[in-house]
């Protein structure tokens, strides 16, 4: 495989960082050469955040060009919309679909799309396929919100083609979480891999 | 996943490891036996500094954060004087901070190996401006490194090290926002034995006033030996390990790409299939070594340069290509911007351009298309963190000087206090300006106390500035405000903490690396400098808060109010640490008459508009706990949850 290209997408503080970087170490596990891009500083407080994982034989910079991304998770679903220009055609999101709302919006001044306006950018106009589900629900489920990162991680491993192991993916969270949180974290992956599943029809 | 700081100092040469790019110059440090480390943080160069203080005692090395770039730089500098390895790192404004001294001690050299490291931040993701350092580089006649990969980041810096020494010549390593906070592969190298053993190594200062005394009669020698040395040094980088030439032999085609514009440039050939390319990969963007551009324009008919920002490579080339008269087409900054960072969609359009070719996306449709898209989109800025003691400050400030003030303010997570629904930011320039701005502004409106005359209508200016921003640059603009007798308040905004650039202690918390340091309360020092009126609130209370102000807006001359409470976001995560709770708050619906103060005059990102209810209501998983709705609310509808409730 030369390369294959996911961005994650989301608003600041919610776990987009830690999800970038327990791919990138599973990626490493499988031998791959790996490039992370991500934000720091202040762009991270609440903002909209995008960060990129590149994997492969060949990858070079941090970024995901513009319409090379195999695959986009979201944990938000305006923050999907935001970057949907870094989807390849056919490509596919796993999108949290708990909105964030942004003071601006609160204010009135502007609006919050509705989820069926958001679904239909990406299946009508850019082609791709649409695994949305609330996340957070199955995190509140596992135990907690905290975990809803690994929920969204979960459903990701379920995808078609996607070129890491599932198990894999799954001892990289093992030893990355506090030993505390190990099993509410292995409850929230599996609830993730279910919810994809039943959307796939799997 | 290890602790990236254990994984920094794993005795495991050989090792494939992910490490963000600064954590792997951390680590060629460590490899290089480094003695001394000393910085000021800021993004993107922060995460090396902060891997240095987390290692720093396992691994023998002296390690502080500084007040400033200026002294952190002289702090090192003079381990390097004294024969030790040393290092200091910034962000690229830090580095005209440092200037004055980068400047004048160029010339002395050093006698251990000194490099600086300088994180640029092209597009200006966390900066105030888009500067190139290479540029700063040349201007002072010192050789810049510049990394494609973390793993070379890594190699680099060793490299860095062993240069500076050969030469007693500065070294700057630069990196940019994509080489500093890209994640990659990196493989351990050896750690030396002094490392290993936790050993702290000490230096000797050998003096010589000819040389580190900067009088003219010294001064005057230095700079005709700087230029020597620079091109002994463009020499010896004909043999860098980091600068190659590579691709097809006998092209007719070719490509001159400095640092990361490599990895994009690779990219992008690869994308277009383009191999019939001759490449010169440059790790030394100044000086450019003219040996190695001898053999690469060998049988070239035309050269592409594809460099980010200033073109600091290109007019190397071309001037030396017009002395050689050279009659090659060289092109670069007409195909390449000149502004914002390179990326491969950039690379791939100019090398497309260049070569006559069609990219391989449709990037204009593809913008077409996301026009469309736009629209939807509904803005996420970033924002004061819910429960952030600034809400509070801005919040107690605007309502006391009923909006009317001016509002210099400065470099930190409160320079958010400029969007809405706070808007107490009318100025942002540089670290500390706020205080110097301030000043001026009340000067230029309404004159100093000690002139004769006085403007004619009092204009209030509060100046806002951080408790690491006001150690930094604010104490000479305060003794300055105060000498000098203007009208203003000063607001220091005292959150115990660095908080934009990742919770770095200073001088107000007093904790170092090492343990506790001296703490120096911001108060005393007002004080003890003079300040007409001197005052310490906790911005939790906002009453007080804003009684404060009011009372500090009296009083003639400069007054510091010291808002004093801990960064939210430090004590969320310490507190998740530790396992511990915090109250939620609720909207209580009999009591919301959907007045929407707290959205339309507070704006914590937890209270959102319920649409349906024409009501406020709580994002529980966002709320931090601080009470300030329920100061804000006229109605006392923002109650905390019951114990169990949440
Ligand atoms: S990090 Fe701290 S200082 Fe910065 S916005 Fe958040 S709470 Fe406020
Ligand atoms: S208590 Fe109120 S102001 Fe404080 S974080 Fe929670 S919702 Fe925001």
């Amino acid at each position: 495989m030369k390369e294959y290209n996911i961005v994650i997408t989301g608003v600041g503080g919610q776990g987009v960082l830690t999800a970038a970087n327990i791919l990138g170490w599973a990626a490493l596990h499988a031998g791959y050469k790996v490039r992370l891009g991500e934000v720091h500083g202040m762009s991270q407080r609440f903002g909209s955040v995008i960060s990129y994982v590149r994997f492969g034989e060949d990858v070079y910079g941090s970024m995901v060009p513009e319409g090379k991304a195999n695959v986009m998770l979201s944990f938000e679903p305006v923050e999907a919309l935001r970057y949907v220009n870094y989807l390849k055609e056919g490509g596919m999101v796993v999108v949290n679909t708990k909105p964030i709302v942004p003071v601006q919006v609160s204010m009135g001044m502007a609006k919050y799309p509705s989820l069926e306006e958001i679904r239909k950018v990406f299946e009508e106009e850019f082609k791709a396929k649409w695994i949305g589900f609330n996340a957070e629900e199955l995190a509140e489920q596992a135990g907690h919100v905290v975990t809803t990162n690994t929920v969204l991680i979960g459903a990701l491993t379920q995808i078609p083609e996607f070129p890491l192991d599932a198990e894999h993916v799954r001892e990289v969270i093992k030893i990355s979480v506090p030993p505390k949180a190990v099993d509410m974290n292995m409850k929230a992956f599996d609830l993730g891999i279910k919810a994809t599943k039943e959307i796939l029809g799997l | 996943m290890a602790k990236v700081s254990d994984i920094v100092l794993w005795d495991k040469p050989g090792e494939r490891v992910l490490l963000l790019g600064n954590q792997a110059i951390a680590r060629g440090a460590l490899e290089a036996n480094i003695a001394v480390y000393a910085a000021y943080p800021g993004t993107p160069s922060s995460e090396l500094t902060d891997t240095m203080a987390i290692v720093s005692k396992k691994a023998g090395v002296y390690m502080e954060y500084s007040t400033n770039e200026k002294v952190a730089f002289e702090t090192a500098l003079a381990a390097a004087w004294s024969g030790l390895r040393a290092m200091t790192a910034m962000k690229h404004v830090g580095l005209n901070v440092a200037a004055d001294t980068f400047m004048s001690a160029v010339g002395m050299g050093v006698e251990g190996g000194f490099v600086i490291m300088v994180a640029d931040d092209p597009s200006m993701w966390s900066s105030q401006n888009e500067q190139d350092t290479r540029v700063y580089a040349k201007f002072a006649n010192v050789p810049v490194l510049e990394p494609t990969s973390p793993h070379e980041a890594k190699e680099m810096t060793k490299y860095a090290f062993e240069l500076s020494e050969k030469f007693k010549h500065f070294v700057i390593l630069r990196t940019t926002t994509r080489t500093s906070h890209a994640r990659g592969d990196v493989v351990l190298g050896e750690l030396p034995e002094e490392i290993k053993e936790r050993k702290r190594k000490f230096g000797k200062f050998n003096k010589d006033p000819s040389r580190f005394v900067d009088v003219p009669a010294n001064a005057i020698k230095f700079h005709p030996a700087i230029l020597e040395k620079i091109e002994k040094i463009r020499e010896e980088l004909n043999n860098c390990p980091f600068n190659w030439i590579e691709g097809k032999e006998d092209a007719k085609i070719g490509i001159i790409t400095p640092g990361l514009n490599y990895a994009y440039v690779k990219e992008a050939l690869a994308w277009l299939g383009i191999e019939d390319v001759k490449i010169l990969k440059l790790g030394t963007p100044f000086p450019v070594p003219y040996g190695l551009l001898e053999k690469f324009f060998e049988g070239l008919e035309r050269v592409l340069i594809v460099e980010e920002l200033e073109p600091v490579v290109e007019e190397q080339v071309k001037t030396w290509g017009f002395d050689k008269k050279l009659n090659i087409e060289i092109k670069g900054k007409e195909l390449v911007p000149r502004i914002y960072e390179m990326t491969t969609r950039r690379a791939v359009t100019a090398i497309a351009k260049f070569l006559g070719l069609e990219t391989p996306i449709n990037f204009e449709e593809l913008d077409k298309k996301y026009e469309k898209v736009k629209p939807l989109l509904p803005p996420r800025p970033p924002s004061l963190c819910p429960a952030c003691p600034h809400r509070n400050s801005f919040y107690a400030i605007k309502k006391a000087t009923r909006a009317k003030a001016i509002y210099p303010s400065d470099i930190g997570c409160y320079t958010l206090g400029l969007l809405p629904p706070l808007k107490t930011v009318d100025t942002t320039v540089a670290m500390g300006a706020s205080i110097g701005i301030g000043h001026g502004l009340s000067i230029a409106q309404n004159g100093s106390l000690s002139e004769e005359q006085q403007g004619p209508e009092k204009q209030v200016v509060v100046a806002t500035i951080g408790d690491s921003t006001f150690y930094h640059t604010g104490l000479p603009a305060l003794a300055n405000a105060i000498y000098n007798r203007s009208n203003v308040l000063i607001v220091v905004l005292d959150n115990l903490v660095t908080a934009m650039t990742g919770d770095q202690p200073n001088p107000s918390t007093g904790q170092t690396p090492h343990g506790m340091g001296k703490r120096i309360p911001i108060e005393d020092v007002a004080k003890a400098m003079g300040a007409d009126f001197v005052a310490v609130v906790d911005p939790y209370d906002i009453k007080t808060t804003y009684e404060t102000v009011k009372k500090a807006l009296e009083v003639e001359g400069v007054s510091v109010i010291v808002s004093r409470q801990v960064c939210a976001l430090h004590r969320i995560g310490q507190m998740r640490r530790r396992g511990e709770k915090w109250p939620i708050y609720y909207v209580n619906e009999d009591k919301c008459t959907g007045c929407r103060i707290c959205i339309n005059a507070y704006g914590c990102p937890a209270i959102y508009w319920d649409e349906e209810k024409k009501q406020a209501r709580v994002e529980p998983t966002m709320c931090w706990g601080c009470g300030g709705c329920a100061q804000v609310c006229p109605f006392g509808a923002f109650e905390p949850m019951k114990e169990g409730e949440q």
